[in-house]
């Protein structure tokens, strides 16, 4: 497999305007990600790696280090590099189905070639009945499978995802999560992942990345070798799985943690 | 993966329609009781009929008025005035806001220069107003333009401001640029406001018509009620000032709440209002 993304050197510093002082958020994280692959980026809060997203995102800059996906140098925001936010951001006067196609309009597609791409990731994700409603109209779990739609459908090199599922109760979270492993594979879709939940890293991800805490540099790099599709009510009782998350929040936390239930 | 989600989907169920056989009684029901206290108290007979006439002597004067054309030549005249100024006041105001609030220099050149004017009330105008255009109608147009460009702007200005930056983020991944950003969020995003700023507009317009035409003109809604006040026909007075507000109701209800009931309301950025429990 070849590495579709690469992230060299990446540090970050910004100037905190309460503080009045320099902050580092990013040093030296080094990160190349291959075609196909799911890999998560993990570290407590303040940790630099919704940073580290957005940088690749285009949408922030890095002080020094570049970000190179498909070879090319990352200079800004574009289609290639999709991100999924913690808050959705679908838009509120698009419906289900023209927030989906929103992207393939952009790019000039045919109405109707877009309306059929749309309808086959509004099936993927779930969302068949509700092509024609507002965000407004749906629940947490709805408006995140449509924004996980609305990117999937543009095609992108790299799927990002920013904590996609912290604002979602607990039970759809795991459903989603459930569903977006399943589609990833199916689709085969390259996805770099944020989370501070290490069991989420561990139960989406072929491989997770941890970061320490400010400023952010990589402590860890662990593949994370489990059978697809996964489930949570087996893998929970995987000794594999709980191996994996010990030992990643030991990296995390510098302490193992208690054992017990964690569903 | 399933199809019919019902762990997950909550979306907000349909608001009833309140459109049933007797929809017309609760919108008349406010006008009606307003009436009848007007009426009760016009007929203690406490105050001379000059100083409060009765809802049937405004009645009368209204249909006069109407027969005689007095009043559809003044309405009109008024009308003429307001949405021309309205028109061009937003026509000025609407891009300048966008640029303002779009563009670092836009905004640092006028932002001082909005700031000044815009604690002059339109009517403070009314001098200059009759020394360019002298009385009548470009006057009180005139008036109108100053009154209406700064709630318009002012609101849009703050409609600007407040738009997401992740929505802006978002598209921006989806292959977004400057143009298509600005058509696609920024304009949509800014409409809840930019209602609002029409409406403060027309209100401000409104009340600088009346003024302008009571001291720069010599037709129009407002010179007709400053002209009855001389001749002490008081139910003359109120009958321009009904038809002020008639003229608003319709301009409301049949202009600009259809235009946010398909989009503001629709989308879900503006309520009709909260009902608590």
């Amino acid at each position: 497999m070849t590495d579709i993304l690469v992230a060299k050197d990446i540090s970050k510093t910004y100037f905190d305007t309460v503080a009045k002082d320099d902050v580092v958020a990013l040093s030296g994280v080094s990160l190349s990600v291959a075609a196909h692959d799911f890999v998560s980026v993990i570290g407590p809060s303040g940790c630099g790696k919704s940073t580290f997203l957005r940088i690749v995102a285009g949408l922030d800059t890095p002080t020094s280090g570049e970000i190179l996906v498909s070879g090319k140098k990352v200079s800004g925001p574009g289609a290639d590099r999709g991100m999924v936010f913690q808050e959705y951001a679908l838009l509120p006067w698009k419906t289900t189905e023209t927030n989906i196609e929103f992207g393939l309009r952009l790019k000039g597609i045919p109405k109707d070639e877009r309306r059929k791409i749309a309808h086959r990731f509004i099936e993927l994700v779930g969302l068949k009945g509700f092509e024609k409603k507002y965000p407004h109209q749906l629940s947490g779990g709805m408006r995140q499978r449509a924004a996980v739609a609305r990117v999937l459908a543009n095609n992108p090199t790299v799927l990002l995802m920013d904590e996609p599922f912290a604002a979602v109760d607990a039970m759809t979270r795991q459903r989603l999560q459930e569903e977006l492993t399943a589609i990833a594979a199916s689709e085969r879709t390259t996805v770099l992942f944020v989370t501070h939940a290490i069991e989420e890293a561990v139960f989406l991800s072929n491989r997770v990345v941890a970061l320490s805490g400010r400023p952010g540099k990589v402590i860890a790099d662990i593949r994370i070798d489990l059978p697809r599709p996964r489930r949570w009510e087996e893998l929970v009782r995987d000794q594999r799985f709980i191996a994996y998350r010990d030992e990643l929040t030991r990296c995390i936390h510098g302490n193992a943690p208690v054992h017990g239930n964690h569903a | 993966m399933s199809l019919a989600d019902t762990s997950t989907a909550s979306p907000v169920a349909p608001r009833p329609s309140h459109r049933g056989r007797f929809w017309w009684f609760s919108e008349i029901l406010p006008f009606a009781v307003g009436i009848l206290i007007w009426q009760a108290l016009s007929s203690l007979n406490v105050w001379p009929r000059v100083l409060f006439p009765s809802p049937l002597e405004v009645a009368q004067a209204f249909v006069e008025d109407i027969a005689s054309g007095v009043l559809p030549v003044n309405l009109g005249v008024s009308l003429q005035s307001l949405l021309l100024g309205f028109v061009v006041g937003a026509a000025i105001a609407v891009p300048l806001g966008y640029l303002m609030g779009l563009n670092r220099a836009g905004r640092d050149f006028f932002d001082p220069l909005v700031n000044l004017l815009q604690a002059i009330p339109g009517l403070a105008w009314i001098p200059f107003a009759i020394l360019w255009f002298g009385l009548g109608q470009g006057a009180v147009t005139f008036i109108i333009v100053m009154s209406v460009f700064f709630p318009v702007l002012h609101n849009l200005l703050t409609g600007i401001r407040m738009v997401q930056p992740v929505l802006i983020e978002a598209v921006q991944t989806l292959g977004a640029k400057r143009w298509a950003v600005i058509a696609h969020v920024i304009f949509p995003a800014t409409l809840p406001n930019l209602m609002t700023g029409i409406r403060l507009g027309i209100a401000f317009g409104f009340r600088s018509l009346v003024g302008g035409e009571m001291i720069a003109s010599t037709n129009g809604l407002g010179y007709a009620i400053f002209n009855a006040q001389q001749y002490f026909q008081s139910a003359r007075i109120v009958v321009g000032m009904l038809a002020i507000g008639i003229t608003w109701l319709i301009m409301d209800r049949f202009i600009l709440r259809p235009i946010e009931q398909r989009t503001t309301m629709r989308w879900g950025l503006v309520r009709e209002g909260i009902e608590t429990a």
